[in-house]
């Protein structure tokens, strides 16, 4: 059967020459093989491999459409791949995917969102706090304390009580990453979390990302932000037609790519 | 042109009939808060239960589906006078206790509970549809950033997409109020002494419609303060939501606009 294929293919991945492989062999964090996704007849990811190290950022840039998003939605499984194998942390998650699994990954994988995507009838406060409450089984004290602590940290320490209607763009984008956060995830998945944001606020939210990176944190960044992938990244991986067609340090995927698709995707996002 | 007057406008009749017709109107107010509450708790959870997700959760899913259809295709009549034929055949053959099929509670005749039964059993079924439009509504952001965050289905449904249904489908749910507490006037099919029935009585007696115009304008009182409060909330949504809150500018699927139309659509 072909599953049994992928999954086999998938615990002799360390022989294979992957994507990502070589910065550090022990410590693929994600582990990403074969990801195919399609809905209905629109085939969105037609064989991704991917991997990336613990403690890393890796940038995925690329044209619209081109499967960015859905390669995220894979990975915590809002949107399960229908063929391929996702090993996160050692575990196996893209085959029969079950309630267990489910909350292993949602345990260990963060998302933030182009549409930030903050709850409007809770404050910034209680945003932080209810997934901690609810799934983690924190009291409300303690899990008050956790995102007072957070919403400082993104430098939101006076908007606790505040409405999401009441902030701008690039404050409910830092409730949004505080909100992540608070779960203490392993590795954190950015979904283009600077494009719905006016030219003025995507400093602050990319500053709070640059923060992130510089403490540690796994991050799998997809993202139109040349600077700042040219900046943070370790990786950058070039997408198009629902596969990575290059990847590499940035130095070599954007100031010198070797793929003809890539050239002109960065000529034309560069141009101007 | 004085006849027609005398016909409707008989003060005197009108003041005889006074206390029969307060009484009858105390039955339809009670009637209608009490069924109306209960159809708003039993539609949310047809709604929930419409919502379940899965291949499993088809078992829950179709049989609600059906029940919904069902109750939303029958008159109203219909079902208070299937529910009062169901209620007399359990009481006649001693399936049921006798006080729980002949059921008195509170003072109240068994027609009130006959009749409560068969509102909420129907009205349930309407304003579960017009909470799953609620429930539509919330963009699907939410639920995403709700599960992936680790809650469970019914933990982002409850904390996350009802909360904020509850606040979009309220001026259509008093919609369907309204159009509930016209439709309590069905149960003097089965022998509640409500307004319209005490109305009826008088004017087979007496020729005159008095009585029955009193009662109508004891449902004004209620209904037109009601309507204004719906044309109120709906305005005040429209608003909100053209100052464009946040990201979920979906005026196309807000339930208040598809219903709130027509006052009474469901009347019997």
């Amino acid at each position: 059967m072909a599953d049994d294929e992928a999954q086999t293919a998938a615990h002799e991945a360390p022989t294979t020459a992957l994507p990502g492989a070589g910065v550090n062999e022990s410590g693929a964090i994600l582990s990403l093989r074969g990801v195919h996704k399609s809905f209905g007849k629109l085939r969105v990811l037609a064989g991704v491999d991917l991997e990336v190290q613990r403690g890393t950022v890796t940038c995925v840039i690329g044209p619209s459409g081109s499967g960015k998003s859905t390669l995220l939605r894979c990975i915590n499984l809002l949107a399960p791949p229908e063929q391929g194998s996702i090993m996160l942390e050692g575990k196996e998650l893209a085959q029969n995917v079950k309630g267990d699994d489910l909350d292993y990954v949602r345990q260990r994988v963060g998302i933030v969102f182009q549409q930030f995507n903050l709850f409007p009838h809770m404050s910034a406060i209680d945003n932080v706090s209810l997934a901690q409450r609810k799934v983690l089984g924190r009291s409300e004290s303690e899990a008050k304390e956790k995102a007072e602590s957070l919403l400082l940290r993104v430098g939101l320490g006076d908007k606790l009580d505040t409405y999401p209607d009441r902030l701008s763009g690039g404050q409910q984008q830092r409730v949004a990453i505080a909100r992540a956060l608070a779960m203490e995830p392993h590795v954190m998945l950015f979904d283009e979390v600077t494009s719905a944001l006016d030219p003025e606020l995507v400093k602050e939210v990319l500053d709070v990302m640059r923060e992130l990176a510089a403490e540690g944190m796994t991050m799998v960044v997809v993202t139109h932000e040349m600077h700042f992938a040219k900046d943070v990244a370790d990786r950058v991986a070039f997408m198009d037609g629902g596969v990575i067609v290059e990847y590499g340090p940035p130095a070599e995927v954007l100031g010198n790519p070797r793929e003809e698709r890539t050239k002109k995707f960065l000529g034309l996002v560069l141009e101007h | 042109m004085d006849e027609l007057l005398n016909e409707y406008f008989n003060f005197e009749i009108m003041r005889e009939a006074f206390p029969d017709v307060i009484r009858g109107f105390w039955f339809t107010i009670k009637l209608s808060v009490l069924a109306g509450i209960l159809s708003l708790i039993w539609g949310l959870i047809l709604a929930v239960l419409r919502q379940t997700p899965g291949k499993l959760g088809a078992i829950i899913r179709w049989p609600t589906i059906a029940y919904i259809d069902i109750m939303r295709g029958l008159p109203q009549l219909i079902i208070i006078l299937l529910v009062f034929g169901f209620f007399g055949e359990l009481a006649d053959s001693g399936i049921l206790p006798i006080e729980v099929a002949i059921p008195r509670w509170f003072g109240q005749p068994d027609p009130f509970w006959y009749g409560t039964l068969a509102i909420t059993l129907c009205y349930g079924a309407y304003m579960a549809e017009v909470y799953r439009a609620g429930i539509e509504a919330v963009p699907p952001g939410q639920t995403e950033a709700a599960r992936s965050l680790g809650m469970s289905h019914g933990q982002s449904m409850r904390y996350v997409i009802v909360p904020q249904a509850l606040r979009k489908v309220i001026p259509p749910l008093l919609n369907d109020f309204i159009a509930l507490m016209k439709d309590t006037s069905l149960v003097a099919f089965i022998g509640l002494q409500e307004v319209v029935q005490v109305g009826r009585d008088v004017q087979q007696t007496d020729f005159n419609s008095s009585a029955l115009m009193l009662g109508a304008i004891l449902y004004l009182i209620v209904t037109i303060p009601l309507a204004r409060l719906l044309d109120y909330l709906i305005a005040r949504q429209q608003r909100r939501e053209s100052r464009g809150g946040g990201d979920d500018d979906n005026a196309g699927a807000d339930p208040s606009m598809s219903s709130a139309g027509g006052v009474g659509l469901h009347g019997g």
